[in-house]
């Protein structure tokens, strides 16, 4: 969530997206109406409509609903843009952009991700209510509309375009829920897998969570000043997460903070707030975005595809996969991210579908054939296109993990040969793992694509890996770790890496210069878990010293090709910091232990023929 | 070394900023200077090519300015001119010196057989009894003899292996000599140049540097020898899949003399204290001036050591020290600014060419001005960023003062009162700890200042630090680490680092930025927080007692490890704080100890073994560093 603020308020890339046009284009040709639209409970939401100056025919609504601010406020200034791309400002659209209940100049009070009610009375309101008394209100005041509605937004906005789809409002046509904030605490933002994600929060809700005693314009700074020069420093000093609540920092000033330290498993907090169970019997069109590099919202978006799917079997639902970073699709140019050259402008084609996506279903000027699931293969760089999603055509191949660094596999899927003995490592909360090398302030997102080498160095780390390829393999689809481990402690966290191991130098990667590309460990994915929840997430259970235990989880969808040469690699380490908080190691509720319960443990991993650690890959055939 | 010799070959080529005040030295040189090549008879009949450059100038009597190398006296051709004007050096022709360089015996174009640093031979009874003294002598002799137009005073200085040739030059004892100046002068390559420190061999700069320069050579020659082909440019995993020692001596077979021979002496041994310079340094009479560098990779431990042994073994002598805030070689450079990420405040670089060097050698072999009133020891202090002249090293009014390990990561002058505590690490030889953050091969210069955060996340690195200083806190001299530790087998290495902790805000002024870690990167390195190595040491456990017999550790007794980090002069200015970290590995600039009591050089990879490592710091077994405190 944190990345698309930033994205919105500094990000050149999103200066390039307003196509040099800026507010002299849209004033010219869009006219400006604020509005305070009446909800069914009485209160009044902010909304800024931008309607077409060319009266020639009607035009349908597309709409972002925002806790981010729809300003500038007032009828004399507008936005530098409108809509997701340049390209639909052109074909005009009339653009509605609301504050949501409780942001900036909308009346009410904000809830996190308003949790869903599935049967409304005539005061109880949702997002989903909100919605559909605004979209009445604009089709019966706003001149000119053609009776549709479009919805879009990125990450938060993302979440209130999901929102919008149960008992949607029948004028709404197409939805595009993009990096959607869907469940905090399995896979979006706050945590993943139970694991929570401090470095984002803390830096994200210092913003986000400052207190509004009536609406504002803009809200007075942050909760708290810390100047971070060094989050592994900052953050290892800082200690138990209840010092996140010291008078310097949060001081029980966030509502949102303490909602999240006050819910440490996925209780009643958390399941309210999981929007995909609310995602039937939807009816508007779907169209899905997500970044394969996002770090906030990835699972967000192949989750609310997924759910949509299962739950809603006839809709017209549709998924685009990217290797976007969080909203990156939405700037005019993508085709590089950190030592990765795509050699194409990947948002050239992504603009094209959006585009199409809207005008068919709101205009009825484009043609509707689109693919199911539009995705872009790394490693290749090439798009593909699936007529479902994950392919039929993948099948999960296991890859074992083996004595002395092994890793091997049996082509075509057969049941895996037998390994023997263990690995082990001491964790030491005092030296956790960093999630990047070097030093850095803020949350650096090529962390999610960098070169593992550093990790691979350290004691606490350990590396599986594969011979060098003798063809090709592609990957495409759900990518599972399945790992049987012990610990000395009583709870540990799992971080699992896959990683593509270059041979040499090679088109698309630009490896820093003085560094040998070969052997450059190119992380493909990550992922954490916690323990403690193996069994259940509403109920956590401890480790038993010694005892081996099967720690299964999902680490969503991938698409990725390892090329000849290239060598598969999988990293297994028990930190990620400060990425990801620090795990106790003792069975204790994290939010509120104390320096004390943190400990060092040693941990194992078996690969023996009884406990078969693997990581299970979908081989493309 | 081995860094020497690249950029005194391909430095020209980097200082482009002065080509046109060069440009016109260099016609200047042409104008005024002849070059004549000549092979010098040695008393053993062998002959060393020399190359000699001579002032037309007649008005005058010259000095000569010599420096003897193995490296090389190219370009080779009386045609053919050194570059002189790409540094310093051309102010030694704008003087009118007689500028010689000499391939020393068994290198390049000159006759007879090279010994790796040839062992000074006090006896010397017939003329077939040389050494590197003897070959100075009959050079310096033929020179005066023979040169047109010299004054009769000859003085001789050299960097690294040619600043050990110096040493030995002084120890010639021919009375035209009256100079000498070794500069960064290999020493002693078991104790601390180059080889070894504390016995512990420091395989990436030996290797790097004799897979090519220990190559035979026949017969005289221009060309010189080829560099070895690595399958990878990442150090960590070359040396880390070669593995045991003796894996990288199967790579030459018998090809490298030199090497298989280090692999004979891996304890300090006869062979290793015949090859010991010092032991030469007795009754010296020229006038000396030994330079060396605070963050010399190379060897740092030669010039405080050979200074400190012509002090003590040779009293009478007028001897000087300048130590300055170099890498190996920078100050015969055109920048002494800064090191990495650490900035020097000015180029010490000029101020020591201009203001120590060349009087040093105007005044003793031209009589050029006054006596230079040059103090014992010149001294840079980085963190403070100032010279500072001392009549004795260590200065009179250093105190030692002892600070102790304490539990929870601190450092205090208060004793451990607690009766039984340790941290304690496992030291595992698949994964060591890097000398260094970045994935590259050669090794770095700018490792000696780099940001030691890397280190201090990882689980094998212990760090201590004080809290931070609320007044300026000086270190001039030996600094004495006094650890109490126990393994879990019978032998390991100790790696103790100290660090200058900067303050979370700090920041160089805006303009003064250096490359990032030596990388051509253009943002800026953060340096609030930054942990700046100002050095560190390896001891290898088994010689704690003696480097002639090692003796293995008992698992699981508390044993004394104390040995001296280095001399150090460094100022932790108010705000900052001192830390330690200690480790067991520092790879691959240090091979790895198998942490086992077993030769290393002929130990197999199955010898390798990961061990738990205490270091304590209680009240029965303080774990202690003695700073040499500047008062």
């Amino acid at each position: 969530m944190r990345l698309i603020l930033l994205l919105v308020l500094l990000s050149p890339f999103w200066c390039c997206c307003q196509d040099r046009r800026g507010p002299d284009y849209v004033k010219s040709n869009y006219d400006k109406l604020e509005a305070y639209i009446p909800m069914r409970d009485g209160k009044k939401l902010y909304t800024a409509i931008y309607t077409p100056k060319d009266h020639s025919q009607p035009y349908p609504f597309l709409m972002e609903r925002t806790p981010y601010s729809s300003g500038p406020y007032g009828d004399t200034l507008y936005k530098g843009s409108l809509g997701p791309s340049p390209a639909l400002m052109r074909e005009k659209y009339i653009f509605v952009y609301q504050d949501v209940r409780g942001r900036y100049m909308s009346e009410g009070d904000f809830e996190e991700m308003t949790p869903a009610k599935n049967r409304r009375s005539d005061k109880q309101t949702d997002e989903s209510s909100d919605t559909w008394d605004t979209i009445d209100w604009l089709l019966k005041n706003i001149k000119n509309n053609n009776g549709r509605v479009g919805l879009w937004g990125i990450s938060y906005p993302g979440f209130y375009a999901s929102a919008s789809l149960p008992d949607a409002h029948p004028a709404i046509k197409a939805v595009s829920p993009q990096a959607p904030v869907t469940d905090e605490f399995i896979g979006d933002d706050a945590n993943h897998n139970g694991a929570f994600f401090l470095l984002d929060n803390f830096d994200f809700d210092n913003f986000f969570d400052v207190k509004r005693p009536a609406p504002v314009k803009n809200y007075s700074g942050t909760i708290f000043r810390a100047n971070i020069s060094d989050a592994y420093k900052f953050f290892l000093e800082l200690g138990p997460l209840k010092n996140t609540n010291k008078p310097e920092y949060f001081n029980h000033q966030g509502k949102i903070w303490d909602e999240y330290l006050g819910h440490s498993t996925y209780d009643a907090y958390w399941q309210a707030r999981n929007i995909r169970t609310h995602l039937k019997n939807i009816k508007p069109a779907v169209l899905v975005v997500g970044g394969w590099f996002d770090a906030e919202d990835m699972f967000g978006a192949l989750r609310t595809y997924e759910a949509i799917e299962t739950q809603s079997p006839g809709n017209d639902n549709h998924l685009i996969m990217g290797p976007w970073t969080h909203g990156a699709w939405a700037g005019k140019v993508w085709n590089k991210f950190g030592p990765l050259d795509f050699g194409m402008n990947v948002n050239d084609r992504y603009h094209e579908i959006e585009k199409k996506f809207f005008d068919h279903y709101l205009k009825d000027s484009a043609a509707g054939a689109f693919p199911e699931a539009t995705v872009f293969e790394t490693g290749t760089n090439t798009w593909k296109e699936y007529p479902t999603w994950p392919p039929a055509s993948a099948r999960p191949v296991p890859f074992i993990l083996k004595e002395k660094g092994g890793l091997s596999y049996a082509k075509g899927g057969s049941s895996p040969t037998t390994a023997n003995g263990y690995d082990e490592y001491v964790s030491d909360p005092a030296n956790p793992v960093p999630y990047i090398d070097g030093v850095r302030g803020g949350r650096d997102n090529q962390y999610i694509i960098t070169d593992q080498r550093f990790a691979a160095a350290r004691p606490d780390v350990l590396t599986y890996q594969t011979e060098p390829l003798d063809s090709p393999l592609t990957i495409t689809g759900r990518l599972k770790a399945d790992i049987f481990l012990s610990s000395t402690g009583t709870d540990a966290d799992l971080v699992v890496k896959l990683i593509d191991v270059l041979p040499g130098k090679e088109e698309g990667i630009s490896t820093p210069q003085n560094q040998d590309p070969a052997g450059y460990q190119r992380l493909v994915r990550a992922e954490v878990f916690r323990c403690k929840f193996r069994n259940s997430w509403e109920k956590p259970v401890p480790l038993v010293p010694g005892k081996v235990v099967e720690v299964k989880y999902d680490m969503n969808e991938i698409a990725h090709t390892f090329k000849k040469g290239h060598r598969i690699m999988v990293q297994v380490q028990s930190s990620w910091f400060p990425l990801v908080d620090l795990n106790p190691q003792t069975f204790v509720n994290i939010p509120t232990c104390s320096e004390s319960d943190f400990q060092k443990a040693t941990i194992r991993i078996y690969h023996d023929a009884a406990h078969p650690s693997l990581i299970m890959l979908p081989v493309l055939q | 070394m081995r860094k020497l010799l690249f950029s005194l070959l391909f430095s020209a080529g980097s200082l482009a900023g002065f080509s046109q005040g060069t440009s016109q030295d260099s016609a200047w040189i042409r104008e005024n200077y002849y070059k004549i090549e000549q092979y010098i008879p040695m008393r053993d009949g062998i002959k060393l090519f020399t190359s000699i450059y001579i002032p037309k100038d007649t008005t005058e009597q010259h000095p000569i300015l010599m420096t003897r190398t193995p490296y090389s006296c190219a370009p080779y051709g009386s045609d053919k001119w050194r570059n002189f004007t790409a540094g310093y050096l051309r102010y030694y022709l704008r003087e009118g010196y007689i500028m010689v360089t000499q391939d020393v015996r068994g290198r390049w174009m000159s006759e007879g057989q090279f010994v790796d640093v040839r062992p000074f031979n006090k006896d010397k009874k017939t003329s077939t009894d040389v050494d590197e003294a003897s070959d100075t002598y009959d050079a310096i002799d033929w020179m005066v003899k023979h040169l047109p137009h010299n004054n009769g005073k000859v003085g001789v200085f050299g960097i690294s292996y040619p600043g050990f040739y110096s040493t030995m030059a002084a120890a010639s004892g021919h009375p035209a000599l009256k100079a000498v100046s070794p500069q960064a002068p290999v020493t002693d390559w078991f104790m601390g140049d180059d080889f070894h420190h504390n016995g512990a061999f420091f395989q990436m700069d030996g290797w790097a540097f004799y897979s090519s320069f220990g190559k035979p050579r026949p017969r005289p020659t221009t060309v010189g020898p080829s560099g070895f082909d690595y399958y990878t440019k990442d150090n960590y995993k070359w040396y880390l899949e070669t593995g045991a020692i003796k894996n990288i001596l199967k790579l030459t077979g018998d090809s490298i003399a030199f090497w298989k021979e280090l692999y004979q002496h891996p304890n300090r041994d006869a062979w290793w204290q015949a090859r010991n310079a010092r032991v030469a340094m007795y009754d010296v009479k020229p006038a000396m001036l030994v330079v060396g560098g605070n963050f010399d990779a190379e060897d740092n431990f030669g010039a405080w050591n050979l200074f400190k042994a012509i002090r003590s073994q040779s009293p009478a002598t007028n001897s000087h020290l300048v130590m300055g805030p170099w890498y190996h070689g920078e100050w015969a450079s055109n920048d002494g600014t800064h090191l990495g990420n650490v900035q020097f405040g000015s180029n010490t670089s000029f101020w020591y060419q201009n203001n120590i060097e060349l009087p040093f050698f105007n005044y003793y072999l031209k009589g050029k001005g006054t006596e230079p009133k040059l103090p014992v020891a010149t001294i840079f202090f980085s963190g403070a960023n100032e010279w500072k002249q001392f009549q004795q090293w260590p200065p009179a009014d250093k105190e030692d003062q002892t600070i102790y390990l304490q539990t929870g990561g601190g450092l205090s002058e208060t004793a451990p009162s607690k009766k039984s505590d340790y941290s304690e690490y496992i030291s595992d030889p698949a994964h060591p700890v890097p000398y260094t953050e970045d994935v590259h091969f050669y090794r770095t210069r700018e490792y000696m200042t780099d940001d030691q955060r890397f280190a201090s996340r990882r689980p094998d690195v212990l760090t201590f630090q004080t809290p931070e200083f609320t007044k300026d806190f000086t270190l001039a001299g030996s600094v004495i680490a006094d650890l109490q530790v126990s393994l879990s087998s019978t032998d390991a290495d100790f790696v103790v680092k100290i660090i200058d902790v900067f303050p979370d805000d700090f920041s160089y002024e805006p303009q003064a930025k250096g490359p990032v870690r030596g990388h051509d990167q253009p943002k800026t390195y953060p340096m609030g927080g930054y942990q700046m190595l100002v050095h560190g040491e390896v001891m290898r456990g088994r010689f704690r007692e003696s480097f002639e017999k090692p003796v293995a550790f008992k698992p699981g007794k508390i044993e004394n490890v104390k040995f001296a980090v280095a001399d150090v002069a460094h100022t932790f200015k108010k705000g900052h704080r001192l830390m330690i970290q200690i480790q067991s590995s520092w790879f691959p600039l240090v091979d790895r100890n198998p942490q086992k009591f077993v030769d290393i050089y002929t130990a197999d990879d199955s010898d390798f073994t990961k061990e738990t490592i205490r270091v304590y710091h209680d009240s029965e077994h303080p774990s202690k560093i003695i700073l040499p405190v500047l008062k």
